[in-house]
């Protein structure tokens, strides 16, 4: 699904060179749930950019569902986000002037879906979410949980096959925290692959594959799978790799 | 394609800005049309032929305290002299300038009263036979006055003229299509026999309402104070001005010769305030068209600034740079829409309070059309350089914490 290979990405300012990632590699096969941890800094939202194309990358080969992302134009890689990537965003990035039904409807319109089958689609999104009867409010009168459950319908509008979410419960509170992460436990059920990154241990400990970045590299893989929750250790990244 | 269901449903719930620049671009529509209206008309009346070759005439006056000369005979010498100064094409004695803003005029009647008759304006030259040549105008049918029936009188009921040469305009207002040489109109009682009519030829007040309906009226009447119309060679005219004092005053010397103007420069006098009026419109027009375009920019800037963010999802989940500015032109040609809309219906309602309070023409439809198609053209040219700079917003904006 997601093969990356010695992606780098370096920043460059007037005077400084920074490496948010380096020769960083790694291989999510379809149907995975991932989650990415690592501490503040260490190039996790970089590593989001680089695999949902939102930035180019400096060096590397990056190919999502079998095409090369580096070779492609602004409009091929903005038409390659809309087909097959589904974004869940920390603070929801809901647009606050549409109501939940036109959030929804915004990757379905770019791309060009007819407008009959854009409602039927919103509607069965919305439906899964449990918000279907609020589908006329605007986002500011929902709580957190909702709004990001909403964040969730417009990611399954356009059915990606590729899930990646940003600290999706970064701004919940537990119970919210709790009932997103079985959402995303499901949608990854029904076969969609998901790549979560997030700073939570616990959260990061139920998925069934863990990485850990650190200072722009890959520090481990971490197996979970078939492993009972309780026996699974609080991952210390910088342990681990020295071990 | 064009979201204009949520991009309209987006401005309803957010309209403060939205109405603060329909209203603007409503007010510059309703007064830049009116504006470009007036300026147009204004324009149009000042490429308007006069008939006369006003850079070969000029003219002075004449204002007489010797009490030894006869006035009459004076003024024929006057003439003669004049006509005789190298350059000189011709020169004739008249009671007023053209296009000066002052002269004569009356109406003139088909019958005598008391009797019913059509009326019109006539605005008259007392002049002679060199008349026509002096001021270049062009004798379309008829003649030209026979030095006979010049007359050199003080008294225009007992011994006044009895031809005219009227202007087409002229004979078209009495008229209407039906030939008028050899017709008379009545002029202050007196029946004058159209003898001449020539093509365009000003009154002297050329902003007038009826301002072509003129006419020559063969009638001398010298007295002390009295205007000269002189026509010269193209390019003699200013060195004839500057020795006419000098050769005037050698003629007879007790008198003042003043205002002594080309005939371009007596136009540009009379239209000085028009003039005037024009560059003020054409200012209030450049700046209203520009504040109302920074007006657009600024607030298309703004929602930019405010929305980054939002731009940044949009690119996220999958919109092109070029639906990120399509974005920013829709909104603001529905925005524009309105303001055009109702900025017409203003434009037009100000049109009339304007006509009837000023006197000035019924505003053109075309003018409201016109203007409403600038501003829209403007609006957008408003709106792509900020869209463009949105348009390249980084899609990574989005996983950002801001």
């Amino acid at each position: 699904m997601l093969k990356m290979q010695n992606i780098s990405k370096v920043y460059q300012t007037d005077s400084v060179q920074t490496h948010a990632l380096r020769d960083f590699s790694l291989e999510v096969k379809e149907g995975e749930f991932i989650a990415v941890t690592g501490p503040s800094g260490s190039g996790k939202t970089t590593f989001l950019n680089m695999a949902g194309i939102l930035e180019p990358f400096t060096s590397g080969h990056y190919s999502l569902d079998g095409i090369d992302v580096g070779g492609l134009s602004d409009n091929q890689r903005a038409d390659l986000r809309n087909q097959k990537i589904g974004f869940i965003f920390q603070g929801f990035n809901l647009i606050p002037d549409l109501s939940l039904f036109e959030n929804v409807e915004v990757p379905l319109r770019y791309r060009g879906v007819p407008a009959k089958e854009r409602k039927k689609r919103i509607e069965e999104c919305l439906e899964q979410v449990g918000l279907a009867s609020r589908a006329k409010h605007l986002p500011q009168q929902l709580s957190g949980g909702q709004q990001q459950r909403v964040a969730i319908a417009r990611a399954l509008a356009g059915k990606p096959r590729f899930l990646l979410a940003d600290e999706p419960t970064g701004n919940l509170d537990t119970l919210m925290a709790r009932q997103v992460m079985e959402l995303l436990e499901e949608i990854n059920r029904n076969g969609a692959t998901i790549v979560m990154v997030t700073h939570d241990p616990e959260l990061a400990r139920r998925a069934p594959r863990n990485i850990q970045v650190v200072d722009g590299q890959l520090a481990d893989f971490t197996l979970y799978q078939g492993v009972p929750e309780a026996s699974q250790p609080v991952v210390d990244t910088r342990i681990k790799a020295e071990v | 394609m064009f979201e204009i269901k949520p991009i309209f449903n987006a401005l309803c719930r957010s309209k403060v800005g939205a109405v603060l620049l329909f209203l603007q671009i409503a007010l510059t529509t309703a007064i830049v049309s009116n504006a470009a209206f007036m300026i147009n008309d204004n324009l149009s009346y000042l490429r308007e032929d006069t008939g006369f070759t006003q850079d070969e005439i000029f003219s002075f006056t004449v204002m007489t305290f010797g009490k030894d000369r006869d006035l009459r005979q004076q003024t024929e010498i006057d003439e003669d002299m004049i006509r005789n100064i190298p350059g000189v094409i011709n020169a004739t004695m008249s009671q007023a300038v053209p296009l000066s803003g002052g002269g004569s005029s009356s109406s003139v009647r088909l019958k005598p009263l008391p009797e019913e008759s059509r009326q019109a304006r006539l605005n008259y030259y007392y002049a002679g036979e060199h008349a026509l040549e002096t001021l270049g105008v062009k004798l379309i049918e008829g003649r030209n006055f026979r030095p006979e029936e010049v007359i050199i009188s003080s008294n225009y009921h007992e011994k006044g003229p009895s031809t005219v040469i009227v202007s087409k305009a002229m004979a078209e207002s009495m008229f209407d299509d039906e030939p008028a040489l050899g017709k008379s109109i009545y002029l202050a009682g007196r029946a004058l026999e159209i003898i001449g009519i020539v093509d365009v030829m000003e009154s002297a007040w050329p902003r007038a309402q009826d301002s072509g309906t003129t006419g020559i009226v063969p009638f001398i009447n010298a007295q002390n104070y009295q205007y000269f119309w002189v026509r010269t060679e193209r390019g003699e005219r200013a060195s004839v001005m500057n020795i006419i004092e000098e050769k005037m005053l050698q003629a007879y010397d007790k008198r003042v010769v003043i205002n002594i103007e080309g005939l371009d420069d007596t136009k540009e006098a009379y239209d000085a305030t028009d003039v005037l009026m024009m560059r003020m419109l054409m200012v209030l027009v450049v700046i209203l068209v520009l504040v109302t375009a920074l007006g657009i920019f600024g607030l298309t800037q703004f929602n930019i600034s405010k929305r980054t963010k939002q731009i940044g999802t949009r690119r996220a989940l999958g919109a092109r740079k070029s639906a990120i500015v399509r974005y920013f032109l829709v909104e603001n040609a529905m925005i524009c829409t309105v303001g055009l809309v109702i900025g017409s219906i203003a434009a037009i309602f100000l049109g009339r309070v304007l006509m009837q309070a000023y006197s000035i023409d019924a505003l053109e439809l075309e003018y409201v059309i016109a203007t409403a198609a600038f501003i829209f053209m403007m609006s957008l040219l408003a709106v792509i350089v900020p869209a463009t700079r949105a348009a390249n917003i980084s899609p990574s904006i989005a996983t950002r914490t801001i």
